[in-house]
């Protein structure tokens, strides 16, 4: 199990590091989603924003959300460190995304870009 | 006679089955579209082992040839490995020989020339076809990150590519196929994205997959634009012809109105050839594709 801080430290490193990538902010200047990342070993809800290529993380979980990614915290820490491809536990059914398939591609497309 | 099968992943609506002469051996071809599903297409695969002369893996690939460097593809791979005796093959050897020709041969007919602006829907799996367009000194937009994932960013150079591959390695032997390119029935989809068609627009020359070029054609076309593709079939030409495109030139031979799939031809090619998988190298099929004479076929439109 991660602590609460590597968890919300996992999520603003991801925004920080995306923010500091401008080829990466260019690809994904149309892709607007909100996320809510919900760590279930601990009840932890925080969010992640992508707007016109900038990427926000969220203390909180979002009003609403386009994709909603449910894991322990452990995965969702590694996910945003980019220590594991969300397809791994996705399909091993230990990370649960609610939202269009294609996103979950161009969530695993943006941490594959950041982090290989 | 010689059999060679494609195995494929896109929609059972497509099969056939053509005969045809190469270097005085008849080969039968058949084409079996397994709708999308890898674990019937393994089963088969299993069945015609040892059974047919080669095997070609359609709707995916097991490898990428991206500028030197092999990436492999996890579900093609495991495809490919249901077979151990007969040879499987994905068409990437006829696309690194024919197809970049066939771009040549264009340019000689003054089809395509340094100026013409190319817009290839995908170049990771037609790495040598994005690099003939190159070669000849053309503009290109490559399409992988918009067609393929879903984001509108162009690649521009072959480095793009390169870095594209060597950054996604890990995920393409992992990520589900079918979240990277169309199979089954969605292959006959239209998804036209209006995003896009600013890109069809803007280029003289459509190139690359056939499956991708469709998915998201623009109803209409301005004049003078022209396809260079395979896998066509009558109703994909007259798709193209009514969205306004003046030509197309299809990769690999013609049978019958329909042109296989890379897979296929180089499955039938492999059939003939007799020798091991390892010993036939690019060199191996250009000597061949000299010796049967195979060209890109160009099919007049509009004017």
């Amino acid at each position: 199990m991660a602590t609460t801080e590597e968890f919300t430290d996992s999520l603003t490193s991801f925004a920080e590091s995306c923010n500091e990538n401008a080829k990466l902010m260019a690809m994904i200047k149309d892709w607007n989603r909100v996320m809510h990342i919900r760590a279930t070993d601990f009840g932890a809800d925080a969010g992640l924003v992508t707007q016109n290529g900038t990427v926000t993380a969220l203390p909180d979980a979002p009003a609403a959300a386009d994709l909603v990614l449910e894991a322990d915290s452990e995965i969702l820490t590694q996910i945003f460190y980019g220590e594991l491809s969300p397809n791994d536990p996705y399909n091993a059914g230990t990370l649960r995304i609610q939202g269009p398939e294609d996103d979950i591609v161009r969530l695993d497309f943006i941490i594959a870009m950041l982090w290989e | 006679m010689k059999q060679a099968v494609s195995v494929s992943l896109g929609s059972a609506a497509g099969d056939f089955v053509r005969e045809l002469t190469l270097a005085g051996q008849t080969v039968r071809l058949t084409r079996e579209g397994t709708d999308g599903d890898l674990e019937r297409a393994r089963k088969r695969i299993k069945e015609l082992d040892g059974r047919v002369d080669a095997l070609g893996l359609g709707g995916i690939d097991i490898a990428l040839s991206v500028g030197g460097e092999r990436f492999l593809i996890g579900d093609g791979m495991r495809l490919a490995e249901a077979a151990v005796k007969t040879p499987v093959v994905d068409g990437s050897g006829l696309k690194n020989t024919l197809e970049r020709r066939v771009v040549r041969e264009l340019a000689a007919a003054g089809k395509i020339t340094p100026q013409s602006s190319i817009l290839m829907v995908s170049a990771l799996d037609r790495f040598g076809m994005a690099d003939a367009f190159v070669e000849l000194g053309c503009p290109c937009v490559f399409g992988d990150l918009i067609f393929n994932i879903g984001l509108d960013y162009p690649l521009t150079t072959l480095p793009d590519i390169q870095d594209l591959a060597r950054k996604y390695r890990s995920r393409l032997l992992t990520v589900p196929f079918r979240q990277l390119y169309p199979t089954g029935a969605a292959q006959d989809m239209s998804a036209a994205d209006p995003r896009y068609a600013k890109y069809y627009e803007a280029a003289d020359v459509i190139a690359g997959d056939g499956h991708l070029i469709l998915r998201h054609l623009p109803p209409s076309l301005p004049p003078g634009k022209g396809v260079v593709t395979n896998t066509t079939r009558p109703h994909s030409l007259a798709r193209l012809a009514d969205a306004g495109a003046s030509w197309v030139a299809t990769t690999t031979p013609e049978m019958d109105g329909l042109s296989g799939g890379t897979n296929l031809m180089e499955a039938a090619l492999v059939a003939v050839i007799g020798l091991p998988l390892p010993e036939i190298t690019p060199a191996v099929y250009d000597e061949w594709i000299d010796r049967l004479g195979w060209r890109g076929t160009l099919h007049a439109l509009a004017e």
